[in-house]
């Protein structure tokens, strides 16, 4: 079990465009289980992305179960390569991200969501989320393109200081 | 390092923030936290600002006078303590009021907050409407105590609202972590 550190602002590669993995080799395989390992290893952390545990590449892992706020659940979900297809009916939450830790705000998020991307047994998956789960997926996609929530939120005044943050993180420790 | 709390407020117009930091930025100092928006057509900043050690609240806003004058800013300049006071911490939940105007609306509900010891952390309040029909609204992010949940505090809420005649909701504002 590798837990990799979690990268934060101002780190270049969270601002990068994301390389696509294309084959699912050990590499890949090695990649996907340290992002599930890291995301575990935060509980409050349901989604993470290549390029925040510093690999450029275009792989996530999202797991919603349990979450109050989710409708579709798919378990535990690693896909590489992850496309929209269908994005629909957008609607404002606040969210924050392990690599900006003081910080929330408001981005609007389409609640109907299909994707499609590759799986680690390098089969294309096609994945229908709504709600919680969708806004989780396309977090994650948005870091593979090097884009925060602070690119999405919708005003200025949309974002706000993070207050339970040194609470979670003593708890953690 | 000193800090300093300054605000500056005059009519909006292009270059208030560019004129203002200007200054701050010749002067040595780094800006922290900000709040800068429109309030009645008046551009309002409120900027935490550390600065050398030896640089004088009164010597700072001196030399923020030259600009003040051409953009006929109201600016002050003040000294903080250098240390960042803690909140009271606990679980954030956002409310909503909002109705015909009246006198005492925030500080209606502002007392109520105040008597649960519940920590306002943020605060926007707008007249908006139309003439002769104002409608007053004010959305607060709030952090509970323990032992106060939500449900509570929006059936005290409630209750202050049917009062004052105004509408009122309270909703979590606990971040998803993605």
């Amino acid at each position: 079990m590798v837990v990799r550190p979690v990268l934060r602002l101002p780190e270049p590669v969270l601002k990068r465009r994301a390389e696509p993995v294309l084959r699912v080799d050990d590499a890949a395989r090695a990649l996907a289980l340290d992002l599930v390992d890291t995301m575990r290893a935060s509980p409050a952390c349901v989604g993470l992305a290549a390029p925040q545990i510093g690999v450029s590449l275009r792989a996530f892992v999202i797991d919603v179960s349990g979450h109050r706020k989710a409708r579709s659940c798919h378990g535990e979900v690693v896909l590489l390569d992850p496309e929209v297809l269908v994005a629909q009916d957008p609607v404002h939450g606040r969210e924050g991200c392990m690599s900006v830790p003081d910080l929330t705000g408001e981005v609007a998020r389409a609640t109907t969501l299909v994707v499609r991307g590759l799986t680690l047994e390098g089969e294309e998956r096609v994945l229908r989320v709504d709600a919680f789960e969708a806004r989780a997926v396309q977090h994650e996609i948005d870091h593979l393109d090097g884009l925060l929530f602070l690119d999405r939120v919708s005003s200025a005044d949309a974002v706000f200081r993070r207050k339970v943050y040194r609470q979670e993180r003593r708890l953690r420790e | 390092m000193a800090h300093f709390a300054v605000s500056a407020v005059g009519a909006d117009r292009p270059g208030i923030v560019a004129a203002v930091t200007g200054v701050l930025v010749d002067q040595g100092c780094n800006l922290e936290d900000t709040s800068m928006s429109i309030l009645r057509g008046h551009f309002a900043m409120m900027l935490l600002v550390a600065g050398p050690k030896g640089l004088a609240p009164a010597t700072l806003e001196e030399e923020l006078g030259g600009i003040a004058g051409r953009f006929d800013l109201v600016v002050a300049v003040r000294p903080i303590d250098e240390a960042v006071p803690a909140s009271p911490s606990g679980e954030p939940w956002n409310v909503a009021v909002y109705g015909a105007d009246r006198p005492g609306i925030v500080h209606q509900v502002a007392s109520l907050l105040a008597e649960a010891e519940v920590n306002i952390t943020d605060l926007t309040t707008r007249l908006i409407g139309e003439d002769g029909r104002p409608v007053y609204a004010m959305i607060l992010e709030v952090t509970l105590p323990p032992g106060l949940d939500g449900d509570e505090l929006s059936s005290r809420l409630e209750t202050r609202a049917r009062e004052l005649g105004v509408e009122c909701s309270v909703h979590p504002s606990e971040a998803d972590i993605l």
